[in-house]
């Protein structure tokens, strides 16, 4: 992968480039004016002239979920007017052709992407979001308490999902230029090539903040967590719980979704939006019957389907390590610990065999 | 649509109760008080049949203004249930007040079956107030361009 | 040295221990030790050797008056719907920690029918304010808190590289530095000395600065305040006063409101929501803690609160035996709104 220099003048330079050809969006620090369709909370549209990148420590303030799964997504529109020729007739909703360039995303984030994309495979629309989404990533030079990226196969220096990558070094960054998109953003750009002493001291870097050969996961992974179905500690969690949405949604890699149909004066639309396993409205039957009627079952399900029935079906786990439900759990629901429990009990549980 | 256009005329929704105000609507139009034609009527047991909800998403569907309006207090078909409305309207409007819809959108009144003449300068009063505000935008749902067909 | 809190927290995990030994009741309400600095865990204690993780500190921000019919429910006999209801002192009881407006609000439970008065143990305990954690936060921009140690009135805020005492009472919560009944008014075991009131409250401050806005002026702040919601349902999770079964925010039809960000439905939602516990809500500013985004949407349901208060003269959970505002009325009420035009018009008001 081609590594090149840019200095923090000439990045900000560029990032008024990116604003005139793309539409380009920044972390927004406090609140943005307001939502425009296609932008998400916690992001800003960047506008020509704007002040130079602000990146937290840490994960950004929101996910970059939104821009591959909005909140909410039109996918199909019709009208209702009696008149038109076309009554009725569901249309497929166009996405904007225009490629977005999201800067400031975390390695963490960049990661959801690839998992989201397992179950999104054949959505046509997450597809064409993906494809015109371009993420300009930031490595962490600080990990937050709450980030655990490494025990989740992660690295706050991984570059996976991303399409450019930028290092911090003393005065400037370094850029990876992980892919074609990537490439394409530096365009017509003349950079330095990085020198081999930067080049080493990064793969060190790398080498350091490598992803931890975790035993947990292991551990979880190999034994069976279903046997852990009615362990005593999801009585613990479902009592403190109180079933709002608030993990679900600032989550990178939760992704379902309830549809409903909007008119307005006979024109309609049909969208889908966020929805929550947390949320008793998420799994009522027609019938009145609720499989998960109580507290302490969805409140588990959030947990095992992102520990058990995501890797079942599709591999790794479903979950990034950002830490963003543990710092805002309203509860203080904390996953590290809801997966230390369970290690430990399944470890026990295999020593008693 | 609403358009803000020369021929623009504010719609407005009026909520009338069925035993005095609809009544007295229904007297306005035999006794041929003229009053102007911006209202359209759904008639409801009562106006302590209105809830905020209905309030709201008559406002949320584009409405220019709304009225409201029951019997005098102590004249309810249902003893009370225009007392109980007076405290929900009263706390609703401030509300509305407060997070900045412009006072004269939503409007309630207290109209009997023998006051045609009130009922059609009620309306009269509400349509010029809404007038004056010209079509309204706030809370009002639109579905952009790129979401609509 | 003991703090006060500390000194609580002693007295919650005794008296806790002692009922649940004792059979008086089958679960405690309260607070464990959370995973990050400054954050308390609800949790539901129910054997006594539980109560050894019962806590106390200015970081029990979450109204626990919102567990309480759920854990009411959870510990009776199973028995179907159609069965009949086995007679309330029949039933196992609950005891749950309350400061003022925690109590406040199992006053409105119990008004409403949402909980038995008589299968409640009600821990009273005078609150001296809960901490911000938001505000903290926002005094070491770019820093992260690694740990926090509580005094009395300071706090000792550690990071990575620093160390710093602040005033506790700059950082407590709006919403309790306009308190104006700090100590629980329904108390069955009374936990820790009363407190007193606190000096010149002025609990209507923020919303008469709103109030003097312009219109448009209004409006702007209304849009861009609700602009962030990602329709997460925190604020109304974490509220005590909402239990319907059915949210009108679920309902379908008719869709009352929209499911998008756009600033009308997210607008819709948060008026009704505030609209709905008009004359019900005492401020306990759970709500503004617990939304991910930051949101004041106390500031709708405090604008409700003082009308009621300047219009009928009533505070939610303070009149137990009087009916609550909205279900009732007075031949005289207020109706300064009432359009009245006409030349027949009748006496106003
Ligand atoms: S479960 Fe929590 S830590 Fe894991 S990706 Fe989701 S928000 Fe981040
Ligand atoms: S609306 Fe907010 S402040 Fe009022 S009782 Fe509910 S959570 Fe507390
Ligand atoms: S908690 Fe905050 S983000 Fe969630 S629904 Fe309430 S206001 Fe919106």
């Amino acid at each position: 992968m081609k590594v090149l220099k840019i200095t923090p003048a000439e990045l900000d330079a560029l990032m008024q480039q990116w604003q005139k050809q793309y539409v380009v969006f920044v972390p927004a620090s406090g609140k943005s004016a307001a939502v425009s369709p296609d932008c998400a909370p916690g992001w800003k549209r960047m506008e020509a002239g704007s002040a130079p990148l602000f990146l937290p420590v840490g994960p950004t303030p929101a996910s970059v979920k939104a821009f591959y799964f909005p909140q909410p997504e039109t996918l199909l529109t019709y009208t209702l007017d009696n008149n038109h020729p076309d009554k009725a007739l569901m249309r497929e909703s166009l996405k904007p052709e225009a490629m977005q360039v999201v800067v400031g995303v975390r390695p963490c984030d960049a990661g959801s992407v690839a998992l989201n994309n397992l179950p999104y495979s054949e959505d046509p629309h997450f597809q064409a979001n993906r494809r015109r989404t371009a993420l300009v990533g930031f490595t962490c030079d600080t990990m937050l308490s709450t980030c655990f990226c490494r025990q989740m196969g992660g690295s706050p220096m991984a570059q996976e999902g991303l399409d450019l990558a930028l290092s911090r070094t003393e005065d400037s960054f370094l850029v990876t230029v992980v892919n074609e998109k990537g490439a394409s953003l530096l365009a017509g750009l003349d950079l330095t090539v990085a020198g081999e002493a930067e080049l080493s001291a990064l793969a060190v870097r790398r080498q350091e903040m490598a992803a931890s050969d975790s035993a947990q996961l292991a551990t979880l992974k190999a034994a069976e967590l279903g046997r852990l179905y009615d362990a005593p500690q999801w009585q613990a969690l479902g009592d403190s719980c109180i079933n709002c949405g608030a993990c679900t949604f600032i989550c990178p890699t939760c992704y379902c979704f309830d549809i409903q149909d909007e008119v307005v004066w006979g024109q309609g639309r049909r969208i889908r939006y966020w929805d929550s396993c947390m949320f008793p409205l998420y799994s009522l039957h027609t019938s009145g019957h609720n499989p998960r009627g109580k507290k302490v079952q969805r409140t588990r399900n959030r947990f095992l389907h992102k520990l058990k029935y995501f890797p079942d079906r599709f591999g790794p786990f479903s979950c990034v390590g950002c830490g963003r439900c543990v710092q805002d759990c309203p509860v203080n629901i904390d996953i590290r610990e809801v997966m230390n429990d369970l290690t430990n009990d399944l470890t026990n549980l295999t020593a008693l065999e | 649509m609403t358009d803000q256009n020369d021929n623009w005329e504010p719609k407005i929704i009026a909520f009338l109760c069925n035993w005095c105000s609809y009544a007295g609507a229904d007297l306005a139009g035999v006794s041929r008080f003229q009053y102007p034609p911006n209202i359209r009527i759904v008639r409801v047991p009562c106006s302590g049949r209105v809830s905020e909800n209905m309030i709201m998403s008559t406002l949320k569907s584009g409405a220019d203004g709304i009225l409201v309006s029951g019997c005098h207090p102590g004249d309810c078909h249902y003893i009370s249930g225009n007392y109980f409305a007076r405290r929900r309207f009263a706390l609703l409007s401030n509300l509305l007040d407060f997070v900045g819809i412009e006072p004269g959108r939503v409007n309630f009144s207290w109209v009997s079956a023998s006051e045609g003449e009130q009922f059609a300068s009620v309306v009269q009063s509400v349509t010029e107030k809404v007038r004056a505000l010209g079509p309204a935008s706030r809370l009002v749902k639109k579905l952009d361009a790129a979401q609509a067909a | 040295m003991t703090t006060v809190n500390e000194k609580i927290g002693e007295e919650i995990r005794v008296q806790a221990r002692k009922m649940l030994a004792e059979g008086a009741v089958v679960a405690v309400i309260g607070y464990g030790v959370g995973s990050l600095p400054m954050t308390a865990r609800p949790m539901v204690a129910r054997r006594p050797e539980d109560c050894d993780k019962l806590i106390w500190s200015s970081f029990c921000v979450l109204n626990l008056a919102n567990y309480l019919p759920e854990v009411l429910k959870s510990v009776e006999p199973p028995h179907g719907p159609r069965d009949p209801k086995p007679p309330e002192d029949s039933l196992p009881r609950v005891a749950v920690l309350a400061t003022g407006c925690w109590s406040r609000n199992i006053v409105v439970q119990i008004q409403e029918h949402q909980v038995a008065r008589t299968r409640v143990v009600v821990m009273g305990v005078g609150s001296r304010g809960m901490v911000s954690r938001r505000k903290v936060e926002s005094l070491f921009p770019g820093k992260e808190i690694l740990r926090v140690e509580e005094g009395d009135h300071d706090l000792v805020i550690h990071g990575a590289d620093f160390t710093e005492t602040i005033n506790r009472w700059s950082v407590v919560r709006d919403n309790c530095q306009t308190c104006t009944h700090p100590d629980p008014v329904l108390v069955d075991v009374r936990i820790g000395d009363p407190v007193s009131e606190r000096k010149n409250p002025k609990p209507f401050k923020q919303v008469e600065e709103i109030e003097r806005l312009s219109v448009d002026d209004r409006w702007a702040w209304f849009t861009t305040e609700f602009s962030t919601c990602i329709r997460c349902y925190a604020c109304r999770n974490a509220c005590p006063l909402c239990y319907c079964p059915t949210c009108f925010v679920d309902d379908d039809k008719p869709q009352w409101v929209g499911k998008s960000l756009d600033t009308v439905d997210t607008g819709l939602f948060h008026l009704l929501r505030a609209y709905h516990c008009a004359g019900r809500c005492t401020d306990c500013g759970t709500c503004e803690t617990v939304c991910p985004m930051g949101i004041n949407m106390r500031m709708l349901t405090k604008k409700l609160n003082k009308d009621v208060l300047n219009l009928y003269g009533l505070e939610a959970g303070m009149q137990p035996d009087a009916p609550l505002p909205l279900t009732t009325y007075t031949l005289d009420d207020p109706q300064k709104f009432i359009v009245t035009e006409a030349p027949s018009a009748k006496e106003g008001e």
